[in-house]
């Protein structure tokens, strides 16, 4: 047996239905205690990995351990898992008391001690109140609060969220990811969240993994993705990002000179992976990028272009810029303060730089 | 919200005249039971109870009643572990020639009552068991089995697919999970279907003229004995019997699932 000091262990698994593969060849270890967010457009196969951990659908090849155990001939009623489903799957003829007490009846917990410890995650979601109620005489948030309380109170290893919050409306999914993220960390349990939404993943998680087709696509924690995408997918996948296309000229120190069409730049990459004259994809991040005033002095990285178009979005103004020099490329450029730095009209040229810090290279894709 | 006057007037003659129409021959008939004279007419010759205790002493109608009551009874017992099984596993799980069980549920729909008469008259006739009161019922749940079917499909259709799923993540192995969750969240639909089972288990008249005789005969196919001798004001009495039965079950349905649910689209 093992000591577990990983709760949830992924090896080498793969899900295939028919012809398309789901899941590829997917690794994974999440500590004891830790917030782990699966993230990625839908299609991506973080549900059908979801699923394979909660029992509902088994691995083509590959295993699974929790808590140690290999838990392959374990049906999904005898894993120490609670859930939270994406529509909820509240039990329509229960009161949010009987909701939260049914694991509890089902997994024989002493009857004497079931209604205090219904009550101690009613109040943990703050619910106590309504108790009484059944799912359909409660609000969006308060379901959501009961499916929380009936997934955590028998305890379980491990809990499961299935993109729980993607139904609600922004401003109730931001108080529910903090509430999450609160609840979690008073119980401490082993978390795996699944989501399409990116700041759900930075917000939440300790540990983050992007996935596309099937594919993990890199595994860190959300700061380390968010400044050192692995990939290109995983750079255009987070943030307000513009691609362009280019040429290595030069490799020197991880650092690339590219010829972007009619400008050189400087790029960062891992020298490893390019040779002089390869084709290449680089990414910069809106908020990288400064609008340069006049007179400022130029980064290593400086283009003139022209706006194209500019949205207020209240914290802040997005242009897009369309960049001659750059094979007619359209990047985003964010501006924090448009009161003090004014306006720019579309059709005025504007001139943009960015560090080679910030600025990413990538191999294209075949 | 507050509509242009004549579109509120149009409206509202509409919906008289929709009502008036609906509930005529009911209000005619139930005119009709209370007269004091010999013949139905309306409005009634008089008010008097008369006819109700006749049908009270004609003890052929009051045996087809009760006989009729047993059938539908037959009928909904039977018909509510068959439809609802058939339904749940026709909308709920993956299985093989899922549409083909489908349709082939749905196919008393498609034939004539007529034709199902005979042929189980025949069928009936050959595996010697017409003539009893049980077959009647079984006979009644087979070619009215799709209304029980859709009822309790139309809940499950509403049900969050991962219910069960829930379920299993709470502990409970599959058996329980039928018992305690499937089960009670279909519970509407079944409660309707059955209701609905009774009554037109109770009301239905061609395929029971084929399949009972005179020991057996029940209440509809007794109506239509009498009405080709004379017509006397005790079938409007009867007739008034079967709306109460009609009224009995609206009222259970509202007390037990809520009459709101075929009110409101959800």
């Amino acid at each position: 047996m093992s000591t577990a000091a990983n709760m949830v262990e992924i090896r080498n698994v793969s899900r295939a239905f028919g012809q398309s593969v789901a899941v590829d060849n997917a690794n994974l270890t999440l500590q004891r205690g830790d917030f782990l967010t699966i993230v990625g457009p839908s299609g991506c196969g973080k549900t059908t990995l979801l699923r394979m951990i909660a029992g509902f659908d088994e691995p083509s090849r590959g295993e699974i351990l929790i808590n140690g155990q290999n838990v392959a001939s374990v049906p999904a009623y005898q894993r120490s898992i609670g859930m939270v489903f994406q529509k909820l799957a509240l039990f329509p003829h229960m009161t949010a008391f009987e909701n939260v007490a049914f694991p509890l009846r089902m997994r024989r917990f002493n009857p004497a001690l079931i209604p205090e410890l219904v009550d101690r995650y009613l109040s943990l979601v703050k619910l106590d109140h309504l108790a009484a109620r059944r799912p359909h005489q409660l609000s969006g948030g308060q379901q959501q609060r009961v499916a929380i309380a009936r997934a955590l109170s028998f305890s379980p290893d491990l809990l499961l969220l299935d993109e729980p919050l993607s139904a609600l409306d922004k401003k109730l999914r931001e108080e529910m990811q903090l509430e999450f993220r609160r609840i979690q960390q008073e119980l401490g349990v082993t978390t795996i969240n699944v989501t399409h939404d990116q700041r759900e993943a930075l917000v939440m998680s300790d540990h983050m993994i992007v996935m596309d087709e099937g594919v993990v696509q890199q595994s860190n924690t959300p700061r380390e993705i968010y400044n050192r995408p692995g990939n290109r997918f995983v750079a255009g996948f987070l943030g307000v990002t513009s691609m362009f296309k280019g040429r290595v000229s030069a490799i020197q120190d991880g650092l690339l000179s590219v010829d972007m069409g009619g400008v050189t730049m400087t790029a960062r990459g891992n020298d490893a992976l390019f040779s002089i004259g390869d084709a290449i994809d680089c990414a910069v991040r809106a908020e990288q990028i400064t609008l340069l005033e006049e007179g400022a002095q130029a980064r290593e990285n400086t283009v003139t272009g022209l706006v194209r178009q500019r949205i207020f979005e209240g914290d802040r103004m997005v242009y897009e810029v369309r960049v001659e020099d750059m094979n007619d490329s359209s990047l985003y450029v964010f501006d924090h303060n448009p009161g003090k730095h004014g306006e720019h009209d579309v059709d005025t040229t504007v001139r943009l730089g960015w560090n080679a810090e910030s600025f990413y290279a990538f191999p294209v894709v075949k | 919200m507050s509509l242009i006057p004549s579109k509120k007037w149009v409206l509202w003659s509409l919906v008289s005249f929709s009502l008036v129409t609906l509930s005529l021959p009911t209000i005619i008939i139930i005119g009709a039971s209370f007269t004091s004279g010999d013949i139905i007419q309306f409005p009634p010759d008089g008010f008097s109870l008369r006819w109700y205790e006749r049908l009270w002493e004609l003890d052929d109608f009051k045996d087809a009643f009760l006989r009729t009551f047993q059938v539908s009874l037959i009928c909904t017992v039977v018909a509510i572990p068959v439809g609802t099984l058939a339904a749940l596993a026709t909308v709920r799980y993956r299985m093989r020639f899922q549409q083909t069980i489908q349709v082939y549920l749905l196919l008393p729909f498609t034939i004539p009552l007529v034709v199902s008469g005979i042929a189980m008259m025949i069928l009936f006739g050959e595996i010697r068991i017409l003539g009893q009161l049980w077959p009647v019922g079984i006979a009644l749940c087979l070619i009215n089995l799709p209304f029980m079917i859709w009822s309790v499909s139309s809940t499950v259709n509403g049900l969050d697919p991962e219910l069960e799923n829930a379920a299993h993540s709470c502990g409970a192995p599959p058996v329980q999970t039928f018992f305690a969750v499937t089960l009670p969240a279909v519970m509407p639909g079944i409660i309707t279907g059955a209701l609905l089972m009774f009554i037109l288990a109770f009301n239905e008249f061609l395929v029971s003229l084929f399949l009972t005789d005179a020991r057996t005969v029940t209440l509809p196919v007794q109506i239509y004995n009498s009405i080709r001798s004379v017509i006397t004001p005790d079938l409007a009495a009867v007739s008034v019997v079967y709306i109460l039965v009609a009224l009995l079950a609206v009222w259970l349905l509202d007390r037990l699932v809520g009459l709101d649910i075929f009110l409101k689209s959800r």
